[in-house]
């Protein structure tokens, strides 16, 4: 097949890879506008919620709880409810992980926040190697048929849909929460500035706590999407993908939510059609030279504020 | 480092007073360990009567204070309308007739409640603040350096609407370099210099007090 045929392909994979590196990089900008510091951990709270997701899945399997497939997806109900179960433990997990660790640093200031947050990244996946191992985990061992689309010159799994249309339904319910509820507007007051937040009588406290919620729930979807994507997970799984979101969310903006769902896409698209030129080895290095570019020409990202 | 000495400044219900003073004077200093900002190393902060001393600024302005401060007072990326929602976060009740009576004194936020503030010029970032800090309804609100950054025109319009306010029943503590406009609206005023009170009395009677003149206001 000629180079050019399979970039309709490419993008296909572009878009589900796009999909999954937005719903991290949501998060990792709420962090670091909110609370003021980049997350490093970020990948190993997607990996947490991927495991937690197999952990809660494996334990109603245990249990008998029938996985019949949805439709055509891979998954069935049983797998549905670990997903939403394994979001709100991932998210109270984040909660806990705040107030032990970096509630105490807030003072502290960024730089170590941010060497707290390696320290963090570091803990989990240990842990998770601990209780797992480094060997991979399947959630669903069956392979799946992709449809074909010869109008489009595509082929498309139907699990592969559902990521999509996961990630653009989230992507809708963050930007209404942002946008039309007092909680949403008082998270865009505090990233603008949490002084001038805390002044105004908004209560920082619990804007913390749900940066936390948002940021952990949609980490824990990304890494579980990733597991549907690949089929099964490592404790690694979300240390891979960091780059890929702190290059997406650079390119975007830092601090800007909408930043990093168009900088996901654009690296996700990126690193997918490049390998249509180069070797897919190189997909790493394609995130890395567009961050690289970006902070020489624009820092602030695409859709970045001026200060 | 102490900026503030035995510095004693009082305002009745309904008043409006200026602080005036050549830069580094602590001014600045003196508003925000009045809103709690700062923790004052001795000293008390009476309001309505309650001491406040200590308190952090979001019991404060449960209180009935607000505070507008000279820089960064407000949020850029929302917009007009949205900030002061956000002056409001604490009410749990409707205030949109709130809304009204803050858009009744700045009619032009109102056209452009629905631009984002960052994309609004300096008069207009004032008025956003100054009704962004009205939304609880104060009994007294700090301005620091309300028309600093301001053309004459426009800083002609925020002492307008200052006076605006004031006739409302609400108190005005102001601190202010460039201070004759604001000396000219006040029922009295302070003279802060070197984080000492060197003179008291009423607007007028500094505006025409010759040493005040020379060395504070410029000639």
């Amino acid at each position: 097949m000629g180079t050019l045929s399979r970039i309709p392909q490419l993008i296909v994979y572009g878009v589900i890879s796009g999909s999954i590196i937005s719903l991290g990089g949501i998060g990792v900008s709420l962090t670091y506008s909110i609370l003021g510091f980049s997350n490093f951990a970020h990948g190993d709270i997607m990996a947490l919620g991927a495991y937690i997701c197999l952990g809660v899945f494996a334990l109603f399997t245990g249990l008998g709880l029938g996985n019949t497939p949805i439709g055509p997806l891979s998954f069935g109900f049983s797998f549905v409810l670990s997903f939403v179960l394994a979001l709100a433990l991932t998210a109270l997990a984040v909660i806990v992980i705040d107030r032990i660790l970096f509630k105490h640093l807030r003072k502290a200031g960024s730089i170590i926040l941010m060497m707290a947050s390696i320290g963090l990244a570091l803990g989990l996946r240990n842990i998770l190697q601990f209780f797992w191992g480094p060997q991979p985990h399947y959630y669903i061992e069956k392979i799946q048929v992709a449809s074909v689309i010869p109008a489009l010159g595509i082929r498309i799994k139907p699990d592969q849909v559902f990521i999509i249309v996961l990630a653009v339904a989230l992507v809708v319910l963050v930007h209404c929460f942002l946008q039309y509820t007092k909680m949403g507007k008082a998270m865009r007051a505090s990233a603008d500035n949490i002084a001038l937040a805390r002044v105004t009588g908004i209560n920082t406290d619990r804007v913390i706590l749900w940066t936390w919620v948002i940021g952990g729930a949609l980490a824990a979807t990304a890494g579980i999407l990733t597991g549907i994507e690949n089929k099964f997970i490592t404790p690694e799984l979300g240390w891979q993908m960091l780059l890929s979101v702190f290059a997406a969310v650079i390119l975007g903006g830092l601090g800007n939510p909408y930043g990093a769902i168009l900088g996901g896409m654009i690296i996700g698209l990126s690193e997918e059609v490049s390998t249509a030129f180069i070797s897919t080895g190189y997909k790493p290095a394609v995130a890395f030279a567009i961050m690289i570019i970006m902070l020489l020409v624009r820092p602030t990202g695409l859709l970045g504020r001026r200060k | 480092m102490e900026v503030l000495h035995e510095v004693s400044v009082e305002l009745d219900t309904g008043e409006i007073v200026t602080i005036i003073g050549p830069n580094g004077a602590g001014k600045s200093t003196l508003m925000k360990t009045i809103f709690g900002l700062l923790k004052p190393t001795g000293g008390k902060i009476l309001f309505d009567g309650k001491n406040i001393t200590g308190l952090p600024p979001d019991q404060i302005v449960r209180l009935g204070m607000a505070y507008v401060p000279q820089v960064d007072n407000v949020f850029p990326s929302l917009t007009a309308q949205e900030n002061l929602e956000m002056g409001a976060f604490i009410l749990t009740r409707n205030f949109s007739d709130r809304m009204d009576d803050i858009y009744g004194l700045f009619p032009l936020l109102k056209e452009r409640k629905r631009q984002r503030v960052g994309r609004m010029s300096g008069g207009e970032r004032q008025m956003v603040a100054m009704g962004r800090a009205l939304m609880l309804n104060p009994k007294l609100i700090l301005l620091d350096e309300p028309s600093t950054a301001l053309a004459p025109n426009l800083a002609a319009m925020i002492f307008d609407r200052i006076t605006a306010i004031n006739q409302t029943g609400v108190a005005i503590l102001i601190v202010e370099q460039n201070a004759k406009e604001s000396l000219r609206l006040s029922d009295r005023g302070y003279v802060l210099a070197s984080g000492r009170k060197r003179f008291e009395d009423t607007g007028k009677n500094l505006l025409t007090n010759k040493e005040i003149g020379e060395l504070y206001l410029g000639g």
